[in-house]
């Protein structure tokens, strides 16, 4: 046979064998870098883990923690022998059925042993090397040499700093935007600054509640009853990305079980390759617009012989949607219908009117619409992140009107809102969950001082904060305490963060990896991950409870928060017993013992674990004996309680069910009882809030990055410097930032900007050419991806990449919040989905990341690998 | 008949997650830049411009790709020392004592399988997690992968079970080598490159 002539290559074209192989001889080549050049290696992590002194026996699988605010929550053990970390496994506790399935995790657990034991781990306290009381050189934070110090002269630094700038400032001069741990001790030593912001939740935050009246994460049902919706409408919602994969899973037996899926999405994402039978672009935080013209299509269609509304359940369980149904007190003028008709302001909300600012065309909307309330049960459920938009309170109530209009809320097989994070796919209350630790709360005196993370460093740098309508306030923080988190590059606008940095007179930061916070501090202590702490209860979709165990002794010198904030406590002359009245083992004994778990029945929840005066003695705790479903050792040994579910069982979940029944006997939890179509409770929270003006109605209110803001001139449509649209979606090679610096995540996903082959096409841009992403707010580097998945005028950036700035102030990692801008707004929100920017060529050349150098700061003392 | 073993690839479910390319890197401490199990991302479509809309013809698709235990393995066929045998269940081994380096199996597979160790100088790939199978357990990929979208089996009972396509664009024809597997196919995949579908994470895999 001759193998030249019948392979088909990647063209598809019968081509050589040797051309085919293109795809091997890269991987080859790049093998013989890895081998040859790289100091990534995993033989010398792994001697690094060899070297620490370790908890556990040989031979041995333990439950590790996959902790990360992935939207998700899996089970992965760790094969130990000889206190070396072998391999991973996923969950493999009981036979995988549908009813009963196994946890499995996503990339990011199968990678977890390149994070713990990486190279860049942080080893040693450490110093700026030209860091003075009071700041030193301040400009060269970011890039300043390191200075290994001992915990002795660490922790004196950070007492001698913290009450220095207290003394001389204040206690309002201190910002701890997180690490619960040091803020029990800052609390005790008079207070801290707090931070507060919707981070993931975008409008549905604060705006949930009111409308509403719950502020679970997801308002469906719980995945069982999935199977029962004959359309499914995938909302800005990539469940295959953004939370755990089982979501994913459940999706997919409801189209095994005939379920219809539409996509509405910018970016043709792998949730829809898989799921959709139709997609739907639409362009970023224009989405309350799309479904404004399907509520005018549905209001103007709607007949006695073309039925499309649900009438009775508007008039029985929503206040606002109409001037007869109006809540107490509200202008009858202000009903929904009547804005959507254009009844006053002038402009109907029609399909055409939707389809310039939204791009969805305007029979498709149409269409949309009809299908939503003919392919009855539909489930239409949205991600947060079209609300992840500055102002867009309007989504929320625009969801929630439109969705109990169509007749798909409280019944089996339907939905309409978010279904996300933790609960993507299965909604309903916990079945299982940890209790509490027992730390008493400690009260911070400066909890009247917060700072927003949409106008933190701005507050910094300008020394004036929002803190309220009409209350602008004075604020001069001169010390950062990044005791979690990575808010400098998590949040908006990441050149003002750096600035704001430089300015104070004191950065610390705790953390096991150099971070962007970390890089820009003046000191740095390196913690323990979970890996190494006594035990880490995680929740996860209502139906798991982990219990994940201590894997290896703490890597180098990295201490566990706690430890940090007695250390400091001791030194600042705070009581200590308050800090931490008892250890981290009896925290987690605690968790145990209080863990609850529902009634098969589902009438309520009853004690989860048996623990006996013998287990007690063992783990050396304080506790009393009590019976439960399963015995401690048992459940420590298994590292998951997961309740078993069965088809038609009684804990089957449809959300509001009761409410849709009988919506006088079972309210909801806001003003009027019913939900709030027209929402006065949110319009005061937004405007009182102090940036912008709220609206008790789903009225749009264009963000001040969004589509609207690509146009020099909307009345022409004439394109202004920032002609596109960026979209930042959650990236499967981190979670958030976390794990960024993991190799196998690295090359697995290259950090690309996303873009159509028009767009790319009018820039004379081909596939992997380097390009300058840039706006007012910074300017990116990064390689391009030219895909028709990508729809024209909008390009997609994965959120978390950790900021590197160069020499001209480009941003070589493509951190996305070097782009977006501090737009605040009310209540809370954080805007990340109206971002735009204009994309060039470049000159530059960019390494590939997984071949970038990490950030090792110490490569000898005993952790050179 | 003699025992085959092989994998089924739903590449119909497959979401694209890599979790079975990592957790093989993890069984096998694959170091950057090598894989035993790489997961190809397929895209094409085309956009027409509608007034101020579009429309489009978008589609997208993963397959996840590793050694395919062949039946007639073109690695074996030019292995000069003999390193590369199959093992009775049909798994295509190699004898890393025997190995010389010589690469010439690494031509020879048409599904970039192998991958040459700059350490031991030897070529190494997928065995199936051999030692994982003897105990009972499932290979690392399979166990791994959170859509069920991977199995592995008899090759016949795989065949009996969901067909016998053992070829899907931008696998190579399958009268080469005769590939132990089974694909069910994306919805859009066909078995040739159409409607403009091309491998669109070249730099990933």
């Amino acid at each position: 046979m001759n193998v030249q002539d019948t392979l088909n290559g990647p063209l598809g074209q019968p081509v050589s064998r040797r051309s085919f192989l293109k795809w091997s001889a890269v991987v080859g080549g790049t093998a013989a870098l890895a081998g040859g050049g790289l100091k990534v290696g995993l033989p010398a992590a792994q001697a690094a883990a060899a070297r620490a002194p370790t908890a556990a026996s040989t031979g041995q699988w333990i439950t590790a923690p996959c902790w990360h605010n992935c939207g998700g929550r899996c089970l992965i053990k760790a094969y130990v022998v000889d206190g070396v970390v072998k391999r991973i496994k996923t969950d493999d506790t009981h036979p995988d059925s549908v009813e009963y399935p196994q946890q499995r995790a996503c990339v990011r657990g199968r990678a977890q042993r390149m994070q713990i034991f990486s190279p860049d781990r942080l080893k040693y306290p450490m110093k700026r090397k030209n860091w003075a009381p009071g700041g030193g050189n301040k400009e060269l934070r970011g890039k300043d040499e390191w200075v290994r110090i001992s915990w002795d002269e660490a922790l004196d630094i950070l007492a001698s700093e913290t009450k220095r700038i207290k003394e001389k400032y204040g206690n309002a001069a201190i910002y701890c935007p997180g690490g619960s741990e040091v803020q029990r001790a800052l609390a005790l030593y008079g207070g801290y600054v707090e931070n507060y912001g919707s981070t993931s939740r975008g409008a549905w935050r604060m705006g949930q509640k009111p409308i509403v009246g719950a502020t679970t994460q997801s308002e469906i049902n719980d995945r069982l009853d999935l199977v029962n919706a004959k359309l499914i409408v995938m909302w800005g919602n990539n469940p295959a990305w953004n939370t755990s994969p089982l979501a994913m899973y459940n999706f997919i037996q409801a189209k095994k079980a005939g379920a219809k899926f539409i996509s509405v999405d910018p970016f043709y994402n792998p949730t829809a390759a898989v799921l959709a039978d139709e997609w739907i672009p639409i362009r970023p935080a224009t989405d309350t617009t799309a479904l404004l013209g399907m509520a005018y299509v549905l209001i103007t269609e709607d007949s006695k012989t073309n039925p499309l509304i649900d009438w009775d359940f508007l008039n029985r369980c929503t206040v606002g949607f109409d001037k007869d149904h109006m809540p107490e007190g509200a202008d009858p003028k202000e009903n929904f219908k009547d804005y959507i008709l254009g009844t006053y302001d002038g402009q109907p909300k029609t399909p055409q009117w939707a389809s310039q600012i939204c791009g969805i065309p305007a029979e498709k909307l149409r269409e949309l619409a009809l299908k939503i309330v003919t392919m009855k049960p539909a489930n239409v459920v949205f991600g947060w992140n079209s609300a992840r938009v500055e102002k867009a309170q309007h989504m929320c109530l625009a969801v929630i009107t439109l969705g109990a209009m169509s007749g798909n809320m409280g019944v089996s097989g339907g939905a309409f809102g978010v279904s996300c994070h933790d609960t993507s796919s299965n909604g309903g209350p916990m079945l299982v969950s940890a209790g509490s630790s027992g730390l008493p709360a400690i009260k911070n005196p400066q909890a009247d001082v917060r700072l927003c993370s949409s106008e933190h460093w701005n507050a910094i740098l300008t020394g004036k904060y929002t803190a309220g309508k009409g209350k602008i306030k004075d604020i001069n923080v001169q010390m950062i305490f990044h005791g979690f988190a990575s808010k400098l590059n998590q949040t908006n606008n990441i050149n003002k963060g750096v600035a704001a940095h430089r300015k104070v007179e004191f950065v610390v930061s705790n953390h096991y990896v150099l971070n962007t916070s970390a890089k820009y501090s003046d000191l740095v202590l390196p913690v323990t991950t979970p890996w190494e702490r006594p035990g880490t209860l995680l929740a996860g979709n209502r139906e798991i409870m982990i219990w994940a165990s201590q894997v290896v002794d703490p890597m180098f010198e990295a201490q566990d928060d706690q430890w940090i904030a007695v250390e400091l406590a001791k030194r600042l002359g705070v009581d200590v017993q308050q800090v931490a009245p008892f250890g981290r083992e009896q925290q987690v004994f605690n968790q145990i013992a209080g863990a609850k778990v529902m009634k098969p029945d589902g009438s309520g929840t009853e004690t989860l674990v048996t623990i006996t005066d013998a287990d007690i003695a063992a783990m050396k705790v304080q506790g009393k004996p009590q019976q439960g479903r399963i015995g401690i050792m048992e459940l420590k040994e298994r590292g998951i309680y997961q309740v078993e579910r069965k088809f038609g069982d009684k804990l089957t979940y449809i959300h509001n069910k009761a409410f849709r029944a009988d919506p006088v006997k079972n309210k909801l939890d806001t003003k009027s009882g019913k939900l709030q179509i027209h929402c006065q409770e949110l319009a005061d929270l937004v405007t009182n809030a102090g940036w912008n003006q709220g609206y008790p109605i789903a009225k749009y209110d264009p963000p001040t990055d969004g589509y609207e803001a690509t146009f020099k001139d909307w009345k022409t449509q004439t394109k202004g410097d920032y002609p596109l649209q960026m979209c930042n979606i959650h990236y499967p090679r981190r979670a958030h930032s976390c794990m960024d610096n993991v190799s196998w995540l690295r090359e697995a996903w290259t950090q690309e900007l996303l873009m159509n082959p028009m767009d790319a096409a009018q820039r004379g841009l081909q596939q992997d050419d380097v390009v300058r992403v840039f706006n007012d707010h910074g300017s990116v580097i990064r390689h391009v991806t030219v895909t028709p998945r990508a729809m024209p005028g909008v390009v997609f950036m994965g959120e978390g990449a950790w900021a590197e700035f160069d020499a001209d102030g480009n941003d070589i990692a493509g951190a996305t919040n070097t782009l977006s801008g501090d737009h605040a707004s009310g209540p809370d929100v954080e805007s990340w989905q109206a971002c735009v920017v204009q994309v060039e060529k470049s000159n530059k050349s960019l390494t590939p990341d997984a071949q970038w150098k990490p950030r090792v700061v110490f490569p000898g003392g005993g952790g050179n690998v | 008949m003699s025992k085959q073993l092989g994998f089924y690839v739903n590449s119909d479910a497959c979401i694209g997650c890599k979790a079975c390319q990592v957790a093989c890197k993890d069984k096998n401490n694959l170091p950057v830049g090598s894989f035993f199990r790489r997961v190809f991302e397929v895209s094409g479509g085309e956009w027409v411009q509608r007034g101020k809309t579009w429309e489009n013809t978008v589609f997208a698709y993963n397959l996840s790709v590793s050694c395919m235990h062949c039946q007639e393995p073109l690695c074996m066929e030019v292995c000069p020392t003999g390193a590369t045998y199959k093992r009775d269940d049909g798994i295509v081994m190699v004898n890393q004592d025997v190995c010389i380096g010589c690469r010439y199996c690494e031509w020879a597979c048409p599904y970039g399988a192998r991958v040459y160790n700059e350490t031991t100088h030897t070529v190494t790939k997928c065995n199936m997690c051999a030692d994982l199978l003897d105990q009972g357990e499932q290979p690392a990929c399979v166990g791994s992968c959170p859509m069920r979208a991977l199995e592995v089996g008899e090759l016949s009972a795989l065949q009996a079970k969901y067909g016998m396509a053992d070829e899907v664009y931008p696998l190579p024809t399958a009268d080469v080598t005769r590939p132990a597997v089974v694909i069910q196919a994306h919805r859009d995949a066909s078995l040739v490159k159409a409607r403009g579908g091309y491998i669109a994470n070249e730099d990933e895999v």
